[in-house]
C-alpha cells in the first residue's frame, strides 16, 4: 500500500508491504524491515534492524501524532491508494487565518482592521493556564478580518485574525 | 507542643497530592478541598476526605477563604496546609486561620506580609546585611512613575508584579521603546493574578545565575539552610529544571550564601520553611531577589540531597517541634536533578495544551522519583496551572543524575497532549548543560537555537504511523462487511472477543 506522507517539512513516499507484525516499509527508495509489536492499546514496540524503539500514537484527522523518546512528530497523509485516509491539503501561500491554539480569554487586541503588518508582529493576547500569551503574525500583510474584540472568550480553533 | 489532629490541604495537583502522602505517611488523616472543575482530581482520589469549595474559577474556590476555613470547621480539621501558589502567600488568609485557631503550616502572617510585598522585602534584606539588586525600593503604578523610575535605573531592566511570583508579571524591558508595552501586560497579568497592578523595577543582571537557599525555621528561634538549588534552567523566565548542588557554587560561596539566608531569617523571626532566590552574577556575586514564604516546587532535589522529608519538618515545625537537627549535622550527598514536565508545546512557544491523557506510561527504576497529579484518563484543563508532574532523578555525583535523567524522561510517555518530556531530554542531551555552563538564558539564546536544527527521527515516525495506517485499513476492510446480524442491531458474539470488546 503506497502513502503521501509529509513530516517534518519532507514530503515522502512511503510503502508499506507485509503482513502479521513482519512489515517492509520503503522511505523514499529505501526498504525498512520492521518488526512490529502493538504493546497497549496507544503503542507499539518496533524492531527495526535489530534497534528498539516504542513510539506512543495519537490519531489526528489528517494522520498521526507519533511520541517518541526524544521527539514529536506529526505524520501527516495526504492521500492513501485506497482513498481512505485521504485529507485535503492545507494551502501553503495565501492569507493566514490566526486562531485560537487553545481556549482562554482575548485579554488585548493589538492591531485594527486594514492595518498593515509585518512577520512577527504581535496581534493579540490571550489568557489561558494564568499565562498571556501573545499570538504573532506568521506573514507580512494587511489584517483582513478581525471577527473578535477585546475581553471575549474563545474556544479552541475559533479565527481571530486573517492577515492577507 | 500539640500533635494535629487532622491536616486540610488548601490545594490541588501534585503539590496537594504531595502533602497527602507525607501526611498519611505520619498517620495523619487528611482532608482535600476541591473545584467543580476537579472532582476528578488525584488529590479528592487520595485524601481521607474531600469537600468541593465552588464553581471552578480559583477566585470562587481555591481562593476562597471563608469556605476553605468552614471545611476546616466542620470536618474537624485543625491545621491548613496551604501548598504553593493559590493562598500559600496571602496573608490575609494566614492571619483567618490564626484567628480562627487553625493552625496554618507556614509562617505568622506578618511575615508572609513583610516578605510577600517584594519592596519591603528587599528593605528587611538590606536590614539584614543582604545584597540587593538595584532598583525601586517602593512600588510604583502609574505610566510616568513608571518611566521616570526607568530612567534611573537603566535598560536593561526588569518588570516585576510587587505582589507577585511564580513569573506572572514578570518582564525583561532591554530599552526604553518596549517599556510601554511590557508595563501594561505586566500590570494586567499582575492585576490578574493577584489583584494588585502595582510593579517594581530591577536592574537586569546580564548571564546570570538563578541560585536559591533552602531555609527552615522553628517556633523556639533556631534556623538553618539547606543548601542551595540551581534554577537558572528557565522558559519565560519559569524554572523548569533544578538541581542541588549547583554545577556553579563553590563551597566558599555556598557557606556565604547560607549564611546570609540565615541572618535575614533569624532577624525577622521567621518560622517553617522558606527559600530565600539569589541571582549570581559571573563574578559570583550573590544578589538578594525575593523570599518565598512557602514549601518550593523544586523542593524535592533539596529532600534528595539531604535525607530529609520537607513537607514532614514543614507539619512537625508548625505542631511547635524544634528542629530535629543541627546545622553541622546536615550535608549534601549526590547530586539530585528535577524536570518540570507541563502541558505545554515547546514547538510553539510553550503555549498551554490542554486534554485528556489517553495514555501514560511512568518510569521507575533506581533513583526515579515521579511526583505527579495525573492519571491515565485524567482531563488536564485550562483553568489552572499546567504541571503535570515533577520528575527527580538521584545519583551519586552530577553525571550520574544526569545519565538517570534522560533514560527516565525516554521512558516517560504522556500521549493526548503535548508535554514538555521530549523537550527535556534534548536539553539534557545538550553539551552546554552537560558542562553545567549555562545561565538564565539558555533556554532562549543557547538551546533554542540548536534545537531549531535538530536531526529528527522521522524514518521511525513515518514507520510508525504507515503501518499503524496500514493496519487499520486492512481492519476497516475486514469489520466494513457488517453481518447481516449486526445491521439488524443484533450483536454477533465473537469468540476471540466474548465482551464484544477489541
Amino acid at each position: 500500500m503506497l502513502f503521501d506522507a509529509t513530516v517534518d517539512g519532507h514530503a515522502i513516499r512511503v510503502e508499506v508491504r507485509g503482513r502479521d507484525g513482519r512489515y517492509v516499509v520503503t522511505l523514499d527508495g529505501r526498504d525498512l524491515e520492521v518488526d512490529h509489536q502493538e504493546t497497549g492499546a496507544h503503542f507499539v514496540s518496533l524492531l527495526i534492524g535489530g534497534k528498539s524503539y516504542e513510539a506512543g500514537l495519537e490519531k489526528r484527522p489528517d494522520g498521526y501524532n507519533v511520541v517518541l523518546a526524544e521527539d514529536v512528530l506529526h505524520v501527516e497523509f495526504r492521500g492513501a491508494s485506497r482513498g481512505a485516509l485521504a485529507a485535503p491539503r492545507k494551502a501553503a501561500a495565501g492569507p493566514a487565518r490566526i486562531v485560537a491554539p487553545m481556549p482562554g480569554r482575548l485579554v488585548r487586541v493589538l492591531v485594527e482592521r486594514g492595518q498593515q503588518v509585518e512577520a512577527g508582529a504581535g496581534l493579540v493576547v490571550m489568557e489561558a493556564m494564568k499565562m498571556e500569551n501573545e499570538l504573532r503574525s506568521p506573514r507580512a500583510g494587511r489584517i483582513a478580518e478581525l471577527p473578535v474584540r477585546e475581553g471575549q472568550a474563545v474556544e479552541t480553533g475559533a479565527l481571530l485574525v486573517v492577515v492577507e | 507542643m500539640k500533635p494535629f489532629r487532622k491536616v486540610l490541604i488548601a490545594n490541588r495537583g501534585e503539590i496537594a497530592v504531595r502533602v497527602i502522602r507525607a501526611c498519611r505517611e505520619m498517620g495523619l488523616p487528611t482532608v482535600a478541598v476541591y473545584s467543580e472543575a476537579d472532582r476528578a482530581g488525584l488529590h479528592v482520589r487520595q485524601a481521607d476526605e474531600a469537600y468541593l469549595l465552588g464553581p471552578a474559577p480559583s477566585r470562587e474556590s481555591y481562593l476562597r477563604i471563608d469556605r476553605v476555613l468552614d471545611v476546616a470547621k466542620s470536618s474537624g480539621a485543625d491545621a491548613i496546609h496551604p501548598g504553593y501558589g493559590f493562598m500559600a502567600e496571602n496573608p490575609a488568609f494566614a492571619a483567618a486561620c490564626e484567628q480562627a485557631g487553625v493552625a496554618f503550616i507556614g509562617p505568622r502572617s506578618e511575615t508572609i506580609a513583610l516578605m510577600g510585598e517584594k519592596t519591603s522585602a528587599r528593605r528587611a534584606a538590606t536590614e539584614a546585611g543582604l545584597p540587593v539588586v538595584p532598583g525601586t525600593l517602593q512600588p510604583v503604578r502609574g505610566a510616568e512613575e513608571i518611566r521616570r523610575e526607568a530612567e534611573r535605573i537603566g535598560f536593561p531592566l526588569m518588570l516585576k508584579a510587587a505582589a507577585g511570583g511564580g513569573g506572572k508579571g514578570l518582564r525583561l524591558v532591554k530599552a526604553a521603546a518596549e517599556l510601554e508595552g511590557a508595563a501594561d501586560r505586566a500590570r494586567s497579568e499582575a492585576r490578574n493574578a493577584f489583584g494588585d497592578d502595582s510593579l517594581y523595577l530591577e536592574k537586569a543582571i546580564t548571564r546570570a545565575r538563578h541560585i536559591e537557599i533552602q531555609v527552615l525555621a522553628d517556633h523556639h528561634g533556631d534556623a538553618v539552610h539547606l543548601f542551595e538549588r540551581e534554577c537558572s534552567i528557565q522558559r519565560r523566565h519559569q524554572k523548569i529544571i533544578e538541581e542541588s548542588p549547583s554545577p556553579f557554587v563553590t563551597a566558599e560561596l555556598r557557606e556565604r550564601m547560607g549564611g546570609l539566608a540565615v541572618a535575614l531569617v533569624k532577624k525577622i523571626g521567621y518560622r517553617n520553611a522558606g527559600t530565600l532566590e539569589f541571582l549570581v552574577d559571573e563574578a559570583r556575586n550573590p544578589y538578594f531577589l525575593e523570599m518565598n514564604t512557602r514549601i518550593q516546587v523544586e523542593h524535592p532535589v533539596t529532600e534528595m540531597v539531604t535525607g530529609e522529608d520537607l513537607v514532614k519538618l514543614q507539619i512537625r515545625i508548625a505542631q511547635g517541634e524544634p528542629l530535629p537537627f543541627r546545622q553541622e549535622a546536615l550535608s549534601q550527598r549526590g547530586h539530585a536533578i528535577e524536570c518540570r514536565v507541563y502541558a505545554e508545546d515547546p514547538d510553539r512557544g510553550f503555549l498551554p495544551s490542554p486534554g485528556r491523557i489517553v495514555a501514560l506510561r511512568v518510569p521507575g527504576g533506581p533513583g526515579i522519583r515521579d511526583d505527579s497529579g495525573i492519571y491515565e484518563g485524567y482531563e488536564v484543563g485550562v483553568q489552572y496551572d499546567s504541571l503535570l508532574s515533577k520528575l527527580v532523578a538521584y545519583g551519586f555525583n552530577r553525571q550520574d543524575a544526569i545519565l538517570r535523567m534522560r533514560r527516565a524522561l525516554e521512558e516517560y510517555r504522556i500521549l493526548g497532549i503535548k508535554t514538555t518530556l521530549p523537550f527535556l531530554d534534548r536539553v539534557l542531551h545538550h553539551p552546554s548543560f552537560e558542562a553545567g555552563d549555562f545561565d538564565t538564558s539558555f533556554v532562549e539564546k543557547v538551546f533554542a537555537e540548536s534545537d531549531r536544527d535538530r536531526e529528527r527521527p522521522w524514518d521511525v515516525a513515518v514507520a510508525a504511523a504507515a503501518i499503524r495506517a496500514y493496519c487499520d485499513h486492512l481492519q476497516a476492510r475486514v469489520t466494513g462487511e457488517v453481518p447481516a446480524s449486526m445491521a439488524s442491531g443484533w450483536r454477533r458474539q465473537d469468540w476471540r472477543h466474548p465482551e464484544g470488546r477489541f
